[in-house]
């Protein structure tokens, strides 16, 4: 008895629930099937996507015997923090995060300002040999780092500038670096796609043309700055390349590039013979900690990256990055 | 009248280079000056001893050497392509397809969203490549291949045919992985398209499937050649692949400056053809933008 005066009271419930409301308000039965075709598609894909990160957090917690055990899948039988502690120790962390942060930082506010610069010359302006030069942008893309790696080099060297972080940061005032023409490309867009009535009139009320830009054009795609800045940020704390090139002097490295340094521990332990770095920082790198290095490394891209979410995918919402 | 408008012209034309001459510089020194300098040191033998470097110039050498010296050169070119001629539909159709689904308008969309742009977080350097390179991507495949193919259905259909399938469903990890900017780039696409032509549509009684092909298709074909450019730069100049790797060896491990140069350069010559081909193949299939509006704006 009691269940049948639940149920309606229930059923109300859902009705003025989010869900069922949007159910009845979209669907007739028959698509019904087919939104359920599309969750269930989403969620195996997403699946997939999701796996090894989850796979890296939860290895990062298990000790080494529950690394072996097969009973052990998902859930670790007790939080193993020395996986993070030993990881902490040999990336050395608190130097090299800073580092990091300082690198992406640098080049996320050089990547904005300089390159939305150099896009606005693009996008608003005509003058002798631009196509030119717009090419030479586009043929910078395309081009792999690598065939120009050691000129590159050479002329750093003779500048003396390698062992330090000139070489990263230098050319990102000039619209190089790491995928300088991208950005170039992606600020042209922006600008391209912003109506030019806004600046014709600053420029009627006395506003030179650097002033256009700065306190008119570049406020008004606020919204797609952010989508720079992520992938700016994203790129920027993930290259390894480059760092581990012209840096010489491990004390030096970016975080990334302090991971191989943990896979190589991890490494020759498989290989039987405990590696010296290992045994410096007085741990046996297992699995899990090299995972814990990764999750470490990562971790920072992620928080940052919750803050600005919901700004970036309004970014992605409004800007026109394609077009043209 | 004519000479105040050309000074204006003048004028502006100055601004615009003011603007532009970082780039200006910073093509001059760091981009046209090495490129030129590995385009010279590849037609010869460049060495450095000690601070001082010699230049030998040999012609054509070097190129010739990595089509018919070097084996490695060639099967690892070849590998590339092909996985770059694969993938590329791949990833570019696979995206398209998941960034339709995150554009409309249901509820957990923000965490699909979320989760799609996951692997761009952590994956665009060395964490994917160990992620990938532990075979993690290959085990989060097995056990996917368990909810799409069960193991009943995978016996039953011979193992020639889930030879295939398996070597189809590897390579669809490594697209998943590889689409955060595409659904991103797709997204924005999607997002710019005229909400009034698809309202329009189904006043005159489009289906969806109709308007998938007759709106939403022309309409992102702009962003689709955008994409497909990225997508083959992004795979062809990754810094794991292969082939990127071996200039990397000739050049720092081999000290054959020279030789890594030729074959850069033979390498950097095919993927400019491969995009131009591109650019050339698309154009009949891209919607201008121009044509559109004033269409629009004759039928409302």
């Amino acid at each position: 008895m009691k269940k049948s005066v639940a149920l309606p009271a229930r059923m109300a419930q859902l009705k003025e629930g989010k869900l069922f409301q949007w159910y009845s308000a979209n669907l007739s039965r028959g698509q019904i099937f087919v939104k359920l075709f599309i969750y269930v598609f989403l969620s195996v894909v997403a699946f997939v996507f999701v796996y090894p990160f989850l796979y890296m957090v939860i290895t990062s917690t298990k000790s080494v015997n529950d690394l072996y055990d097969l009973s052990v899948n998902w859930i670790p039988r007790s939080f193993h923090k020395e996986n993070y502690t030993y990881a902490w120790k040999m990336l050395g962390y608190p130097r090299h995060f800073l580092i990091s942060a300082f690198l992406t930082g640098a080049g996320v506010t050089l990547k904005v300002l300089c390159c939305s610069f150099i896009g606005y010359g693009f996008a608003r302006y005509k003058f002798f040999g631009k196509n030119l030069l717009f090419f030479m942008a586009i043929l910078s893309i395309i081009m792999p780092v690598q065939t120009i790696l050691l000129p590159q080099y050479l002329i750093f060297a003779n500048l003396q500038w390698t062992g330090s972080y000139l070489p990263l940061l230098v050319p990102q005032i000039f619209g190089y670096g790491l995928k300088g023409g991208l950005f170039i490309f992606l600020f042209r867009q922006f600008f391209l796609n912003l109506p030019t009535s806004l600046e014709e009139a600053a420029r009627i009320d006395g506003c030179g043309s650097f002033k256009t830009f700065w306190r008119v054009a570049l406020p008004t795609v606020r919204t797609s700055v952010v989508v720079t800045v992520v992938l700016a940020m994203v790129w920027h704390w993930n290259d390894y390349y480059e760092p581990s090139i012209y840096l010489n002097n491990a004390q030096m490295l970016p975080l990334p590039s302090m991971l191989p340094q943990v896979k190589a521990a991890y490494d020759s332990l498989f290989g039987g013979a405990i590696d010296a770095t290992a045994s410096n920082a007085g741990a046996l790198v297992s699995e899990g900690t090299l995972m814990a290095a990764i999750f470490l490394v990562v971790l920072p891209v992620l928080i940052v990256y919750a803050f600005l979410q919901k700004k970036f995918m309004q970014g992605i919402e409004r800007s026109g990055l394609g077009g043209d | 009248m004519r000479t105040r408008a050309t000074k204006t012209q003048r004028r502006k034309a100055l601004e615009g280079f003011m603007f532009v001459s970082p780039f200006v510089v910073g093509t001059l020194a760091f981009f046209l000056y090495p490129v030129i300098f590995s385009l010279y040191i590849s037609f010869g033998e460049y060495t450095i001893v000690k601070e001082a470097s010699t230049f030998e110039f040999l012609g054509w050498a070097n190129y010739l050497n990595a089509f018919v010296e070097d084996t490695t050169f060639t099967t690892i070119f070849k590998t590339v392509v092909t996985d770059s001629l694969i993938n590329t539909p791949l990833i570019v159709v696979f995206s398209l397809i998941i960034a339709i689904f995150l554009n409309k308008n249901f509820p957990g969309r923000g965490f699909f969203r979320t989760v799609y742009f996951l692997p761009f977080l952590l994956g665009t350097g060395y964490v994917m490549s160990i992620l990938l390179g532990m075979d993690v991507g290959e085990e989060a495949m097995n056990m996917a291949r368990g909810i799409l193919l069960p193991e009943g259905v995978r016996e039953y259909l011979g193992t020639t045919f889930t030879a295939m399938v398996e070597t189809f469903l590897g390579r669809i990890t490594y697209v998943f992985w590889r689409s955060g900017v595409p659904i991103i780039l797709f997204l924005s696409g999607l997002q710019n398209i005229n909400v009034s032509l698809y309202e329009s549509a189904k006043v005159d009684g489009a289906t969806e499937w109709e308007m998938l092909w007759k709106i939403t298709l022309p309409m992102v074909s702009p962003i689709m050649l955008l994409v497909i450019v990225y997508v083959v730069i992004d795979s062809f100049s990754d810094t794991g692949n292969a082939m990127v790797t071996y200039f990397f060896e000739q050049a720092f491990r081999k000290q054959d400056f020279s030789y890594s140069a030729a074959i850069s350069w033979i390498y950097f010559a095919f993927i400019l053809l491969f995009v131009g081909l591109i650019f050339a193949v698309m154009k009949g299939f891209i919607h201008s933008e121009q044509s559109e509006p004033r269409r629009k704006k004759v039928r409302t």
